[in-house]
């Protein structure tokens, strides 16, 4: 193995060198732990070769869910295969260099990986994805939420198994909410939150902090308003179809410039993301808040850990993600995981049974009561120990069927920069230009004009 | 030593130690602080809990941490040991020798330092793994020599030059062999440019953090700032503070004792140098 | 060119080379020169040729990683774009910004702590050495942590703490403005990396023969005329070492950038850019066109230090 070699040439280079010179601190401990710690790495990687294949799963850091799933389904799979978990970078944008990095190189040890759902369409089109075959694909999107199937389609084919969808709600004191007479369950706008904020003098907590949680707020503005950011993303990367120079971009953008102007997101307004904002939440200085759902659990927790008083999470309300017309539904947010199998794997067949081991409605259960990740199986939502640890399930199934998901090309890194490249700080946002202004930076990074 | 002197000593003394230390006396504050409590804005936690150490050394996150910590400081020292080896004899050579190309190693030595890490990572990854070193120690071990090499070079090189070798030769008059002179002589007044070097090519190594990332895959070769990018917090939105903390105050406990036998080696240098009157 | 004085006695030795066989002797010398030095240059080529060459040879063209079969030759238009492009410029002021203030402050304080090290009072001795030493072994991307920790809106002490100075107060976003950021992530720099120049400078202050200051003493020299007339002069070559390498560093620097803000507010350094191109993007074309200017940058800097110091590693004693 090369490791040998360069470590012994190595070692006996040092030793002719020593013979020459002497040093003023003895070596030989170092080199015989380096020996050691070097024969004991040689021993362990010299093993290894089972009759059972072993497929690898690349997953993104979550509470041991995953894992915990793995090995349920290799039990499953009674001596077929074992699943073997390795965990990615907790940064999706990392994750996602890494996977691309090692595909592009045509790793075959990646079986099964867990996918941020805006990244899939670019691993799709590179090829990187091994094709669903047809039953698989029916049996994985049998009663799943439709913003889950929409996130694992591609060209209209399916290119990843759904496997558990997140939404942001709004999260409101439901103590603030009263002394304004707001109700936000029966549907209430940016504009009425706006000024709720106003006459309780209280914050509104959103995410303008210069990441992808940017992009992921002004796309459910610009969706909710009845646009899109990308309206077709064409085969050809200069011949996208954007929508941001359109009426429903612009309204969005009003939503963003009113928040801004009142002041109401608080003084970290352009630092702020989704951690920082729970924070605010939780301490008491916004009222009201869009987050994803794991600020409730950690509420409980925190009590649970004495940090946090019970009375605080007993004022949580929660409802559908705001409306920006009124009236008109409003398209929450779409995250969540999807499982695509690598296309270079040697156990692509098995890998897909095993996917949809992993995605099976006990499975999902499971994850989001152990997890706090809201699974994309909506019949999951009636069950009553979900409805139970989770009292606002039914509105993270309702938001869930009516998301979006964010812009679907392969350049999807490049739309999210550029929305954060000018969207940001939120209170340079113009209604009618910052919606243009990108469009024109998207079309000119895409056309290799401009860097970005 | 007049008393108002020796108190200002001491009171810089202090001002020094709590320059250094404050931000890393924080550091420990956070290690101690539970996950509900690490954003309550005080210095100190409301509560010391040690929940952080336990997740990393027996909970969730010590199947990523205690491997990354034994890569670390074997990668590390190794690349130390083998770096400081070689550039002591190329320092050697280019401060007492006449030989054409020594310039050329120099500028190669800095050409190699200078370009970007970012950009020749990704033909090393893919070369590394046509050749099989990918996710193995050798595989990090060669490219900490590239970027340790350099600096050492150019820092013993210069350190060299100052070294009077003509005592080694007067010594050698004095009735001594060619190995007393050299034991003797030269290498105490060579012990401590080797010791800066060698601390300095330590630290190199140990901050790197592209190669870490993209030259390995598993616990079998990867250092501790790649794995701290791996710790994950109760929910994928919440940064696992706590926990990076603790990790970063055990992974330098062993770093600090290394420092303060490095130093004392270091004033050894001093008060023995032939070099004062 | 220092001096010393050799114990009463002994005699001193030319260090010339004989008249005759100078061709053999240059030739042995030669080959010994090679020899020593010939596998540190061997090892540092291997690791980092293939790879520089073939990031010049990918910067010629437009090349994106998860579209291999599009790509095609475009010459020096990746140059041309960059250069002509408001974020390079931007990027390339930001980085020289924070290379000439860390650099200088830290070459100010460095020599400070390093005339500490070497003169405390023997009972603090051991402790301000290694006090001083330990910022430089806490984990880079830890130590932005830390900083960024402390100055954040949310989590941190700063405010509280600091809150009475003028411009200071309960609310002051540190990482909202590009002046205030900048000058967080200076100031996490100068803490990393000062112990690096004071261990350099030390070192080179420990070869200062004190032999000299005492002359100069004698002859009535006040302590700050022995200090640039006698220390500073014989450490030249540790100070352009020190100062050398470092300015480098901070020019290629990178990981306080990307834990802090991750280049939010005007903050991106060259180094982020190259990064953000080729890794995020995964333009490898660019990326690398952007990489090899830096590169160019770098070597620029690297002429004007050695060309300035006028010390010549290379030549060998008694030359210069």
């Amino acid at each position: 193995m090369p490791e040998d070699t360069e470590t012994e040439r190595a070692v006996d280079r040092s030793r002719s060198r020593r013979a020459r010179t002497v040093r003023g601190r003895p070596r030989t401990p170092a080199l015989a732990a380096t020996l050691v710690l070097a024969g004991a790495f040689l021993a362990a990687c010299g093993g290894g070769e089972g009759s059972t294949p072993t497929l690898t799963w690349y997953i993104n850091p979550d509470s041991g869910g995953q894992a915990e799933i793995a090995s349920r389904c290799t039990e499953e799979a009674g001596g077929a295969y074992r699943i073997e978990t390795a965990q990615l970078p907790r940064e999706s944008s990392e994750q996602r260099q890494q996977l691309v990095r090692r595909l592009a190189a045509n790793d075959s040890s990646i079986d099964m990986m867990s996918l941020d759902p805006p990244y899939i369409p670019e691993f799709a089109e590179a090829g990187f994805l091994a094709p669903v075959p047809d039953d698989v694909a029916e049996a994985v999107t049998e009663g799943v939420v439709e913003s889950a199937i929409a996130g694992s389609t591609w060209n209209d084919e399916l290119v990843a198994v759904p496997f558990w969808a997140n939404t942001q709600l709004l999260w409101y004191k439901k103590s603030i909410a009263e002394q304004v007479g707001l109700d936000p369950t029966q549907g209430v706008t940016w504009e009425q939150l706006v000024e709720a904020a106003q006459e309780a003098d209280t914050s509104l907590a959103v995410q303008g902090i210069r990441a992808e949680a940017l992009t992921v707020w002004v796309n459910a503005l610009i969706e909710s308003a009845g646009g899109s950011i990308v309206e077709d993303p064409g085969s050809d990367p200069s011949d996208i179809q954007l929508g941001l120079r359109e009426d429903a971009a612009a309204r969005a953008a009003e939503v963003i410039k009113s928040i801004s102007d009142n002041d109401l997101a608080g003084p970290a307004f352009s630092t702020a993301g989704e951690d920082a904002n729970v924070i605010a939440f939780e301490n008491g200085d916004a009222g009201f808040m869009v987050n994803w759902p794991f600020v409730y659990p950690r509420a409980l927790s925190g009590v649970e850990a004495g940090t946090l008083d019970q009375s605080v999470p007993d004022d949580y309300g929660w409802a559908q993600y705001p409306q920006v017309v009124e009236g008109e539904q409003s398209r929450p947010p779409y995250g969540g995981i999807n499982i695509a199998v690598g296309a270079f794997s040697e156990n692509v067949d098995f890998a897909y049974e095993a996917a949809q081991c992993a995605v099976s409605e006990e499975n999902q259960k499971e994850y989001f009561l152990t997890n706090g990740n809201p699974a994309s199986l909506a019949s999951v939502y009636d069950d009553p120990e979900v409805v139970e640890d989770f009292p606002m399930a039914p509105v993270i199934r309702e938001s869930l069927e009516a998301a979006a998901p964010r812009p679907q090309t392969p350049y999807y890194s490049e739309v999210s920069s550029s929305i954060q490249r000018e969207y940001h700080p939120p209170s340079s946002v113009e209604p009618g230009t910052t919606g243009g202004r990108a469009a024109d930076l998207i079309e000119a990074v895409l056309a290799k004009e401009e860097l970005l | 030593m007049p008393t108002r002197e020796r108190n200002l000593w001491y009171v810089g003394g202090l001002a020094i130690v709590v320059y250094a230390l404050f931000p890393v006396a924080w550091i420990v504050s956070l290690s101690f602080k539970a996950p509900s409590d690490i954003a309550n804005g005080q210095f100190l936690p409301s509560d010391f809990s040690w929940v952080n150490y336990q997740t990393i050394i027996s909970g969730s996150a010590s199947g990523l941490f205690l491997p990354a910590l034994r890569n670390s400081f074997g990668i590390c020292l190794i690349a130390t040991a083998i770096s400081c080896l070689l550039a002591m004899f190329a320092a050697y050579a280019i401060a007492r020798l006449d030989f054409p190309g020594k310039k050329l190693i120099l500028s190669t030595a800095l050409a190699v330092a200078i370009f970007p890490v970012i950009s020749i990572v990704t033909p090393l990854f893919n070369l590394w793994r046509q050749i099989g070193l990918y996710d193995t120690w050798p595989g990090l071990i060669i490219p900490y020599l590239s970027l340790t090499l350099p600096i050492s070079i150019w820092t013993l090189s210069a350190f060299f030059r100052e070294i009077p070798w003509e005592m080694e030769q007067a010594a050698q008059v004095d009735g001594a062999t060619t190995w007393q002179a050299f034991r003797k002589v030269i290498v105490p007044l060579a012990a401590p440019g080797v010791f800066t070097t060698a601390i300095i090519a330590f630290f190199i190594a140990w901050n790197d953090f592209v190669y870490g990332i993209v030259l390995t895959s598993t616990e079998a070769a990867r250092p501790v700032p790649a794995a701290l990018g791996l710790f994950s917090g109760a929910s994928q939105f919440e940064d696992p503070n706590g926990p990076i903390a603790a990790a970063a105050v055990v992974v330098t406990i062993p770093v600090v004792i290394l420092v303060l036998l490095f130093q004392r080696r270091i004033v050894a240098g001093l008060t023995n140098g032939a070099v004062k009157g | 060119m220092s001096t010393t004085t050799l114990p009463p006695g002994t005699k001193q030795e030319p260090v010339s080379s004989p008249p005759t066989g100078m061709s053999d002797r240059s030739k042995a010398e030669r080959k010994l020169g090679w020899l020593l030095a010939g596998p540190a240059f061997v090892i540092m080529l291997l690791v980092t040729a293939y790879p520089i060459l073939q990031a010049i040879y990918d910067s010629l063209f437009d090349f994106r990683l998860t579209d291999p079969d599009n790509r095609s030759f475009t010459g020096l238009s990746n140059y041309w774009v960059i250069l002509t492009d408001r974020i390079w410029w931007t990027s390339l002021a930001v980085t020289l910004f924070i290379t000439v203030v860390t650099v200088t402050v830290e070459l100010v304080l460095g020599f400070g702590l390093a005339l500490v090290m070497m003169k405390a009072l023997s009972t603090i001795r051991p402790v301000v050495r290694a006090a001083i030493l330990i910022p430089y072994a806490v984990i880079t991307v830890v130590s932005a942590f830390a900083w960024q920790f402390a100055f954040d809106l949310s989590t941190g002490f700063v405010n509280t703490w600091f809150g009475w100075l003028p411009g200071i107060g309960a609310d002051t976003d540190w990482f909202g403005g590009q002046w205030s950021a900048l000058f967080v992530i200076c100031i996490a720099e100068i803490w990393k990396t000062t112990p690096f120049i004071s261990l350099l400078l030390l070192a080179g202050l420990a070869q200062v023969p004190d032999v000299l200051q005492e002359a100069a003493r004698v002859d009535g020299a006040t302590w700050w005329q022995r200090m640039v007339k006698v220390t500073i002069p014989n450490m030249k070559a540790a100070i352009m070492v020190a100062l050398l390498f470092r300015s480098l560093d901070a020019f290629r620097v990178f990981d306080s950038i990307f834990v802090m803000t991750n280049g939010a507010n005007n903050t991106e350094s060259v180094s982020f850019l190259a990064y953000r191109q080729t890794i995020a993007r995964l333009e490898i074309g660019l990326g690398s066109a952007v990489s090899v200017l830096l590169f160019l940058c770098v070597v620029g800097i690297s002429f004007l230090f050695i060309k300035g110091f006028k010390v010549d590693l290379a030549s060998t004693r008694g030359d210069s």
